[in-house]
């Protein structure tokens, strides 16, 4: 297995690593690639048998070493050459074209696998990077959902009504559970082939949060028949060609790619059992690329002129969740006055190192609807204790429990316990081994830590700010509040403008009397190369520029 | 005859150890406060799900089913499943075991020598310029920990000031552990640094006992040549003591060198036990520490045959 694909000599990358700096050309050519992803898109590919030329539509072509291919898409890039990313991993890792467990695992589905639709960098659905070619909205609990023409999998199978109906399938499948929140809107009976390229979907319940659903990168297209165990093939820029838990995964061009192959040769996803090591890694240049680079070497890349650092706004959040329904927090003052402890800007700086934005107890960042009116809460440590004393609870004292397996949270729970004091409120952090928190306990905390990742608004309501949500840690809304039915209401509106009417009224509700204390968003912090080109710093869900949306338009100008 | 009798003798007390660590890891792991279901299948999982994930991996049967289970597979070389990935334990770890193997054997080859050449010259230089440079600079080596020994060797030599040798390691899956002799460079200098202070110590002390006793003594004043009294004599008598702490310092390096893996992100059994430990991977848990005690013993039971054979005084005991 290994002898076979000895393409790249790693060692022989590093040399190169100065030479790059003096050729200029690339920087100008880089602001023409988003754009270009689109035009390719109607772009015919033809291949040939091995060692012959492959043709397209798009711009001028581009010779390989070996001169005996010539891949197409647009003039910008080179073609040719291995990327070498690092990512913190461990044995824990898997290979799923709809599930991830870790971060490299994320990588790796993204090169390899593609959702029917996708959000652009402003949140809206796009038909770009994706399957479909149109989602029509017959009604609120009824999609037509149309492939694009001229997609195949990595055996060379065209995709079909079949695939994408087998697709919803594996991920509704109970045994498997790759998706509950999705089970609550479909089930098989729902779907329906109208044609080759054709599925007709009639959900259980007018939900147009559906859409929103089919552009989470986990809601890919697999080929029938598709298992965890079985061969691995997608529809991506990338097939897999081996993968080892916890070590590496080796990924090499389809040539037969809808969008236009790709300019890359191979792609390495490289575990990192520690952050420190990938980052040696990284500047002494045995890798070209890092995803989470640790807050604190930021400035060191910002210093260097060989690397170029990669900072991403995200609408992920950690929040510290109070249960409204239990003492003290049944007192909705007292949830007023918890809100009005931390310092928003010193704990982004605190947290995060200044990577992230001060949050206003408002989830849903990166989504159209987010409230942009609502006044900006500060720390207000006299109105705090203020309502503290009306609700009785002057020298409150109180458990705030953390995990020991998410980063950020014990120092979150550390911070605001700080801050608490000065408001003569007791904090006394429980920092608990992951197992045990996320255990039976979970979502019965009074007060507790968490961390979310990027969703809209009406989607995160039914993650976590529902009674019968999936994850209801703050046990919202009040047995008082038409919360609920507003969210049926909101769900079932196909009509935009009035369906954030409903949305506005919610995340008042919300942002008055929720159980969430969101001090901020945290950014996507990655870095690489400066000879790695098409990454592009944008709003994104996912790490390293959506990993280049499957490298797809990532060059090495070597 | 003396010599086979003892190695049996050994090799079942070995065994009758191993045995003993099989109840304890079993006993212990059961006791893990943590919940392995819900620590693998995350926040995401239903009731249902960890339900399935007991009864897929036996976590519904009696313990003593289970422990036989588990030693059952042991003995045939099938450890069972890791809960975190789902796959076959030797299926990923086959390779970290040979890789750490390797790394242990590179580094005794090193530090051993090293150890004793700068040990025994210290004993016969005792006091002298020699042997107080190195008692300094072997205290100053054994009070760092060795992730700031491993990290300052990064940088200089990998990132910082030079960058001649790779600053980690990359053995890719499948390859043998010496396809990359230049990442090895780092980690071995690291633990031979980390290794040898403590090594040699214990030679120079064992050597001076010896070269003040009476039989030394004796031989130099019969006229032997040094030579002949120091590698004869002397050496021999020294080396038999010092056993033990190589055999120590060996195993150390198989599965406890978890902050070196970790610096240079050395693909061995080490992190693959740290992670199994955080993730209450416990098929993962209980293999290595079946396995890294098998290395202990294995050690230890080399180094008492070791000493009996070398050493002149409990050799001839033995017939």
């Amino acid at each position: 297995m290994a002898d076979e694909n000895n393409t790249t000599e790693p060692s022989t990358r590093a040399l190169t690593r100065r030479q790059i700096v003096a050729g200029g050309t690339a920087a100008a050519a880089l602001v023409g690639l988003a754009a270009c992803g689109s035009d390719d898109e109607g772009a015919t590919t033809e291949t040939t048998a091995a060692g012959g030329t492959e043709t397209t539509a798009g711009g001028g072509t581009e010779t390989t070493a070996g001169g005996t291919e010539t891949t197409a898409a647009s003039g910008e890039g080179k073609t040719g050459g291995t990327l070498r990313v690092a990512v913190v991993g461990s044995t824990n890792d898997v290979i799923d074209g709809q599930y991830i467990v870790a971060k490299p695992d994320q990588a790796r589905l993204v090169l390899g696998w593609e959702p029917l639709v996708n959000y652009d960098a402003d949140f809206n659905i796009s038909y770009e990077h994706s399957l479909a070619e149109n989602v029509e909205v017959v009604a609120a609990d009824h999609y037509i959902i149309t492939l694009k023409e001229g997609i195949t999998f990595h055996n060379g199978n065209p995709v079909t009504a079949d695939d994408v109906i087998y697709s919803f399938e594996r991920r509704l499948d109970p045994d498997l559970g790759l998706a509950p929140a999705l089970s609550v809107l479909l089930d098989k009976s729902g779907l329906t082939k109208v044609d080759d390229r054709t599925v007709d979907v009639k959900l259980l319940q007018p939900a147009v949060t559906f859409l929103n659903g089919l552009a989470e990168y986990t809601a890919t297209v697999v080929p029938v028949g598709y298992t965890r165990e079985g061969e691995q093939i997608g529809t991506g820029p990338f097939m897999l060609k081996s993968f080892t838990s916890g070590a590496e995964s080796v990924h090499v061009r389809y040539d037969g790619y809808w969008g236009g192959a790709a300019y890359l040769d191979e792609v390495q996803i490289i575990d990192f059992a520690d952050a420190a090591a990938a980052v040696n890694a990284f500047t002494s240049g045995q890798v070209d690329a890092m995803v989470d680079l640790p807050f604190a070497q930021a400035e060191a890349v910002k210093g260097s002129s060989d690397l170029t650092l990669l900072v991403s706004e995200a609408g992920s959040w950690l929040p510290i969740t109070m249960a409204i329904d239990q003492a003290p927090f049944d007192d909705v003052r007292v949830r007023q006055a918890m809100r009005l402890i931390p310092n928003r800007e010193q704990m982004v700086q605190q947290v995060l190192s200044g990577y992230g934005s001060v949050g206003n107890d408002m989830y849903g960042k990166l989504d159209g609807s987010y409230p942009k009116d609502l006044p900006q809460r500060e720390q207000d440590i006299e109105a705090a204790k203020a309502l503290l004393a009306e609700a009785g609870q002057e020298n409150l004292t109180i458990d705030l429990f953390a995990p020991d397996d998410t980063a950020g949270l014990p120092e979150m729970a550390a911070a605001f316990a700080q801050m608490a004091k000065e408001a003569g409120v007791t904090v006394n952090v429980k920092v608990l081994d992951g197992g045990t928190y996320w255990g039976e306990q979970y979502t019965k905390y009074t007060f507790a830590t968490s961390f979310w990742g990027t969703r809209p608004y009406l989607n995160q309501v039914a993650a976590g700010s529902l009674k019968d949500a999936v994850y209801p840690e703050t046990h919202w809304p009040p047995a008082d509040s038409d919360f609920a039915d507003k969210y049926l209401a909101a769900i079932a509106e196909t009509d935009q403008d009035k369906r954030y009417a409903i949305i506005e009224e919610m995340q008042t509700e919300e942002y008055e009397d929720g159980g969430n204390i969101i001090w901020g968003f945290n950014n996507l912090l990655d870095a690489h190369a400066n000879y790695v080109m098409g990454f592009e710093a944008r709003p994104n869900v996912l790490n390293l520029d959506h990993f280049g949306r499957g490298m797809k338009r990532i060059w090495l100008d070597v | 005859m003396g010599i086979l009798k003892l190695v049996l003798r050994r090799l079942a007390l070995g065994v009758l150890t191993l045995f003993v660590v099989s109840l304890a890891v079993f006993l212990l792991s059961q006791a893990l406060p943590s919940d392995p279901a819900r620590a693998v299948l995350g926040r995401e999982a239903t009731e249902e799900n960890v339900a399935a994930f007991r009864a897929q991996y036996g976590l519904d049967q009696p313990m003593i089913t289970q422990y036989t289970t588990w030693i059952k597979g042991l003995l045939q070389g099938e450890p069972g499943v890791s809960y975190s990935n789902g796959q076959p334990i030797m299926d990923f770890l086959g390779d970290r075991i040979q890789n750490s193997l390797f790394l242990m054997f590179m580094g005794s080859l090193i530090s051993i020598p090293l150890s004793l050449v700068i040990g025994s010259y210290a004993a016969l230089r005792r006091d002298k310029a020699f042997d107080n440079a190195n008692s300094v600079s072997s205290l100053i080596l054994a009070a760092m920990p060795e992730f700031v020994l491993g990290a300052f060797l990064v940088v200089l030599f990998a990132t910082n000031v030079w960058n001649i040798f790779p600053a980690t390691i990359r053995i890719r899956p499948g390859e043998p552990p010496w396809s990359d002799m230049k990442g090895m460079i780092l980690p071995l200098m690291t633990l031979t640094l980390a290794v040898t202070p403590y090594v040699s110590r214990v030679v120079r002390a064992s050597m001076i006992e010896v070269l003040e006793s009476d039989y030394v003594e004796m031989g130099r004043l019969k006229g032997l040549p040094e030579r002949t009294v120091l590698w004869r004599h002397a050496m021999p008598n020294a080396i038999g003591p010092t056993f033990q702490v190589i055999a120590l310092n060996v195993a150390y390096m198989a599965g406890g060198v978890v902050v070196v893996e970790s610096l240079f992100n050395f693909p061995g059994i080490g992190l693959a036990m740290r992670d199994a430990v955080r993730d209450v991977n416990i098929p993962v848990v209980q293999f290595l520490a079946m396995f890294i005690s098998f290395i202990y013993v294995v050690t230890n039971l080399a180094a008492d045959i070791g000493t009996i054979l070398v050493t002149p005084r409990l050799r001839t005991r033995l017939k």
